[in-house]
């Protein structure tokens, strides 16, 4: 059995794309069921999806609400970073994220990218 | 990562801080490595910050350059570490 491998899915998209929101969450979710060590990083526009409030409003054909499915991630352990200064370059308010996003900065994500084994970017 | 209260903060002796209230990522980072270069091998430096974003980037930042953190408290929003220079 192979352990300890790590991937990284990168969200860098917003609500008004919904059919690029889902992905990450069901991918980690199985991934974490493999066992493999598993973190979403949100950024650039990627943010607005984390906001709280945001995810209940979105919901496409007969998948459950893009809340339902984060919040299957984070109890599957799935680990959510959220670049916090991202709300600048988009005018949004600072903070506010759902209680399981860790807000975190552009030194993580690097650090990330060199400790993942493999990096997925939506 | 050495975490101590702010009773055994007093141990360690500050040679340099580098104020970054106010300031976000990737500012506190880079002004933490702008410092660092100025110090000495074992010299202490004290950097305040209030991003939310620093305690994550500053313990993978260590972690990634050899400068060990000796000291992280939290006052209030205000997060106090202390690095020491490699």
């Amino acid at each position: 059995m192979v352990t300890n491998k790590k991937i990284l899915y990168v969200q860098t998209s917003g609500i008004d794309r919904p059919e690029r929101l889902y992905a990450p969450f069901i991918l980690a979710t199985t991934a974490a069921a493999m066992d493999i060590d598993t973190t979403i990083y949100f950024l650039i526009k990627g943010v607005e999806s984390v906001k709280k409030g945001e995810a209940e409003k979105i919901k496409i054909g007969d998948f459950p609400s893009l809340k339902e499915v984060m919040d299957q991630a984070h109890k599957s352990g799935v680990k959510m970073f959220v670049c916090d200064q991202s709300t600048q370059l988009l005018g949004l308010s600072r903070g506010d994220f759902v209680e399981y996003a860790k807000v975190v900065g552009a030194a993580t994500l690097n650090d990330l990218l060199l400790e993942a084994d493999a990096v997925i970017t939506f | 990562m050495t975490t101590t209260s702010g009773k055994d903060a007093g141990k360690f002796k500050v040679d340099k801080t580098v104020d970054c209230i106010g300031l976000y990522c990737p500012v506190p980072i880079l002004k933490t490595r702008e410092e660092i270069e100025e110090l000495t091998s074992g010299q202490i430096l004290e950097i305040l910050a209030d991003d939310p974003a620093v305690e994550e980037d500053i313990s993978r930042w260590s972690k990634r350059t050899g400068n060990e953190i000796v000291c992280l408290e939290r006052r209030d929003s205000v997060l106090r570490i202390l690095v020491r220079k490699k």
